[in-house]
């Protein structure tokens, strides 16, 4: 019900940088990694949780770390997910009012969409950072699996910063280009055919 | 403090900005106003990991998964011929076997854009050629396909169900019910619409035929069977129930009929983990916004001064739909759920309603809201589907809402609607 | 100013009740107010108590049970059998035990929080699918528990499978036989209409559901000397009167439970029942001791000797 883009067709099998050289390199690098790990997410969760129900039937219980392996993965899967969704312009929005807007005025709004929403981005980046420290020095585990918990947040301030870098990369995209981009490589949709007007 | 929140949300929701960003920033407001200054934006990050904490919540994940791998395959289509076979001949039977199949795909589907893609696109072109208008043949896939919402599995009935502490299983077999009654109101509104405008029938299946579709529909007929009667059964809880299904398509749809190669396996989980992650920063996000209202004691506050606590029980529920109703015309669903669910909950309490029942009522409103224009979701998942103008989605709709609205009014009067499977299972 | 004060339950449970004998008598005798949040309002009990560390609540009313992640070793009171069976002794195992009343304060001080009070709620209760006379009986059983290692272990011991879930899923896991049981204390099981799917109950006096009320260290002792007495004169005025509330709770519920349901069934178990239970006690406090090391071990010690002195006025 949620995704806005909801061809089912891989509408995010390529992606090119906004980022010249090396550092584009790196960035599509980083995209092909983030496709990775919400691919296997998914499928690590598909089996943990298969593995787990078939247990309780075998076995006649559960495994007891499947629970907590879920919650890692769950946190994995949203946090790099952010991030490609970013790339791919496919976060949620309500875009009817933006749509009516001619073109030049859509893209000076999404300039100031892309920086705004990179800022705050950030802004959490940080925080989820400072928020890992404080879980760090109170030093609780998982009780299964044994690990410091603050292990598995470690994907929060990662993705809010890689979300927050796409965002600044698409509002640079819109300042120095004529169409408008809700990513660093997806058109709005509409901008083809009124640029050419 | 609401006022500015509400105030700066509406106007970046307006503008066009992520989702996540109104909830983000009307929450961040909300904290700094509180706390003055940015001093416990710990617990901000803290709530933010505890809204994609609970265990059930792998449901959501696993559902889309199992639908997204038998949208892809032969699954949708298998079982739209069997519907099609049965009530294809009778007048109107193409509009009503749409209704029905997304019904019945909706016990496969959580959600209504995986049910519009499924059903939809394959039907339209036959309904568009057999005289059915556009704008009926839009507004009739769109709100079929907010059945399959109501019916089990729903990612609406998750969601709700951690928000607001409430068991999944028993919301899942509620929302038989009132799916159900829909699809008769719609049933009846096919025919009469097919009679007045004199549409033709398609040919009757021979029994022959119709034992083909039915042994070629039979595998994904499965999946109901697991989903209800695993939770029925006490064999699965709804997230087991949900793994089940993902491994259950796995094998239709790659080793049964093959429609599917192993690579596709990795494009597949990759869509399903980006669906996941878009919905689930709403739903971590939207978890920090209502805690500070919740702080703040905004809900007590607010319904106060709409009187809430003079209104009784059936005013609570009617001022619940009204909301969610009106909200869903404007924002996503799953945003709607989180912010609103948390507001009327201590109204909820305080008069003692059902909140299965509350729950059937929220999805309910939400599915009709997001259907209903100016801004409703369900419209724009059409448009960008069908590539068909705004004003052609929107005209057929009226005559849906109206009967949606009526189903509500008929749960409101007569709550055994939805609470009489859940009784006969778990009471 | 406006002190906020966190539990885990819901309007009317003995946590909100308590709350709100704090808040009387914090309000009639300072200028503070105080703000009672309840269930989920704030969310769960571990955001609640993360909250109360970082200072944005004042006060917290948290179960040993979901404290034990931060203070592993107020997991004591899963032990089964740990504290005495009856009303009276275990009101006055509370006022006087030295394990409570010095000890713990001490432990709950080196992780930020001031102990204000401990109380019990109510005496655990099992229900199943069937009575339950002896550990053979648990044998084949699923029991739901709280999410908690020591609890898992309680159940293990007297031969049951263990299994956590959340409090939302548990009728209707009952209803569907997905577990054939449970533990609760009693009006718990009657408000939350469990014996209808579950409805043989045990009394099987291996331990009551105990509960403290903390205040952050920091704000505590950032208050005046005579506002930190008062706070400690409100957690003694809720005390006694929460004594007076849970007494007779019991009795009450069980009432309404046996008027409403024909087949339930009541057992409770005789000396020589317990004693096949408490056989199996041991290997529990082994658990414990090896979650806690030397801290668990003097207080487990000191549980001991509270125990025997209170019985020994009896
Ligand atoms: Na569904
Ligand atoms: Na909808």
């Amino acid at each position: 019900m949620s995704d806005n883009s909801p061809d089912l067709d891989d509408d995010t099998g390529t992606f090119e940088s906004g980022l010249p050289g090396v550092l584009g390199t790196i960035d599509v690098f980083i995209s092909k990694l983030e496709a990775f790990l919400l691919a296997a997410g998914v499928m690590l969760m598909a089996i943990n949780t298969c593995i787990n129900v078939i247990a309780r039937y075998v076995l006649g219980e559960g495994l007891f770390f499947s629970g907590e392996i879920n919650r890692i993965l769950i946190i994995l899967i949203t946090f790099a997910g952010i991030g490609y969704a970013a790339r791919h312009g496919r976060h949620i929005r309500m875009s009817a009012v933006y749509d009516t807007i001619p073109v030049k005025g859509r893209r000076v709004l999404m300039i100031f969409i892309a920086l705004v929403t990179s800022v705050l981005m950030f802004f959490l980046c940080y925080h989820s950072y400072f928020w890992i420290e404080t879980l760090y020095s109170r030093g609780r585990i998982l009780p299964a699996l044994g690990i410091e918990i603050w292990w598995i947040y470690i994907w929060a301030p990662v993705g809010f910063a890689i979300t927050g870098i796409q965002y600044l990369l698409t509002a640079i995209k819109n300042l120095t280009s004529k169409d408008v981009y809700l990513s660093t490589g997806v058109t709005d949709g509409y901008a083809d055919t009124e640029s050419e007007v | 403090m609401a006022t500015i929140m509400m105030v700066i949300m509406i106007g970046l929701l307006l503008l066009g900005f992520p989702m996540m960003v109104p909830l983000i920033a009307g929450a961040i407001v909300g904290f700094v106003m509180m706390f003055d200054g940015f001093g416990q934006m710990g617990t901000f990050i803290q709530q933010m990991m505890a809204g994609i904490r609970p265990a059930s919540l792998i449901a959501v994940p696993m559902f889309i998964l199992a639908a997204d791998i038998m949208t892809r395959g032969q699954s949708a289509d298998r079982l739209i011929n069997m519907v099609m076979a049965f009530i294809g001949h009778v007048k109107g039977g193409l509009a009503i076997s749409t209704a029905a199949s997304c019904t019945l795909f909706g016990a496969v589907s959580g959600s209504t854009q995986a049910t519009v893609v499924a059903v939809g696109s394959p039907l339209r072109p036959k309904l568009l050629k057999a005289g059915y208008s556009d704008s009926f043949t839009l507004a009739l896939i769109i709100n079929s396909s907010d059945i399959a919402f109501l019916i089990p599995p729903s990612i609406g009935f998750i969601i709700y169900g951690v928000i607001s502490e409430t068991s999944i299983a028993e919301l899942f077999i509620a929302g038989i019910g009132p799916g159900l009654l829909i699809l008769l109101m719609f049933s009846i509104y096919c025919l009469i619409y097919a009679h007045l405008n004199k549409l033709p029938t398609e040919d009757k299946s021979t029994w022959g035929q119709r034992a083909v579709a039915v042994r070629e529909a039979l595998w994904p007929l499965f999946f109901p069977v697991i989903i209800v009667g695993g939770i029925y059964g006490g064999i699965f809880s709804p997230t087991e129930a949900a793994a089940v299904c993902v491994l259950y398509a796995f094998l239709l749809e790659f080793v049964v009929f093959k429609s599917l190669k192993f690579p596709d396996i990795y494009r597949i989980s990759k869509s399903t983990g980006l669906i996941t992650a878009v919905v689930f920063i709403l739903v971590a996000v939207g978890t920090s916004f209502s805690w500070i209202i919740s702080f703040a004691q905004i809900p007590q506050s607010l319904l106060d001064s709409i009187g809430i606590s003079e209104m009784g029980p059936v005013g609570v529920m009617i001022a619940i739909s009204v909301a969610f109703f009106i909200a869903c015309m404007f924002v996503d669903p799953i945003v709607v759920i989180l912010v609103l669910t948390p507001i009327f909950a201590p109204a909820i309490e305080a008069t003692g309603l059902d909140p299965v029942l509350v729950g059937v009522l929220i999805t309910l409103q939400v599915a009709i809201g997001s259907a209903t224009p100016p801004f409703g979701c369900d419209i724009f998942t059409a448009i960008a589907i069908f590539k068909r103008p705004y004003w052609e989605v929107v005209r057929g709709t009226p005559p849906f809402i109206v009967m949606l609205l009526t189903a509500a009014g008929l749960i409101m009067a007569f709550p055994q609607i939805a609470l009489f499977l859940r009784d006969l299972a778990f009471r | 100013d406006t002190w906020r004060y966190a539990h885990e339950e819901y309007e009317g449970d003995v946590q909100d009740v308590f709350a709100y004998d704090f808040k009387e008598y914090v309000e009639e005798n300072s200028e503070h107010t105080v703000q009672v949040y309840r269930f989920g309002e704030l969310g769960e009990s571990d955001d609640i108590m993360g909250q109360t560390l970082s200072g944005i609540l004042q006060f917290v009313n948290q179960s040993p049970g979901f404290t034990g992640s931060l203070i592993p070793s107020a997991q004591i009171f899963f032990i089964p059998y740990l504290l005495p069976t009856d009303m009276d002794t275990v009101v006055e195992f509370f006022r006087e035990s030295e394990a409570i009343n010095q000890m713990f304060p001490k432990i709950y001080a080196d992780h930020g929080l001031k102990l204000i009070q401990m109380y019990p709620e109510g005496e655990m209760v099992v229900t199943a699918n069937e009575p339950i006379t002896s550990p053979a009986d648990f044998n084949d059983k699923k029991i739901r528990v709280m999410t908690n290692p020591l609890l898992s272990a309680t159940y293990e011991a007297f031969g049951a499978t263990p299994t956590p879930l959340p409090w939302g899923e548990v009728y209707g896991a009952l209803q569907t036989n997905m577990i054939q049981g449970q533990e609760n204390p009693i009006f718990w099981i009657q408000s939350g209409g469990l014996y209808e799917v579950s409805p043989n109950l045990t009394f099987t006096k291996h331990g009551w559901f105990t509960t403290a009320l903390m205040a952050n260290l920091d704000f505590y002792q950032g208050l005046p000397e005579e506002e930190q007495k008062m706070i400690m004169e409100a957690g003694d005025y809720a005390f006694n009167k929460i004594i007076k509330h849970i007494d007779g709770l019991a009795q009450e519920a069980l009432d309404k439970i046996m008027a409403d349901c024909k087949e339930c069934t009541v057992t409770r178990l005789t000396e020589e029942q317990i004693d096949a239970f408490q056989a199996r006690a041991p290997q529990v406090k082994e658990k414990f001791l090896s979650m806690t090391g030397e801290t668990g071990e003097k207080l487990l010690n000191q549980f001991q000797e509270d125990l025997k002195e209170v019985q020994k006025d009896k």
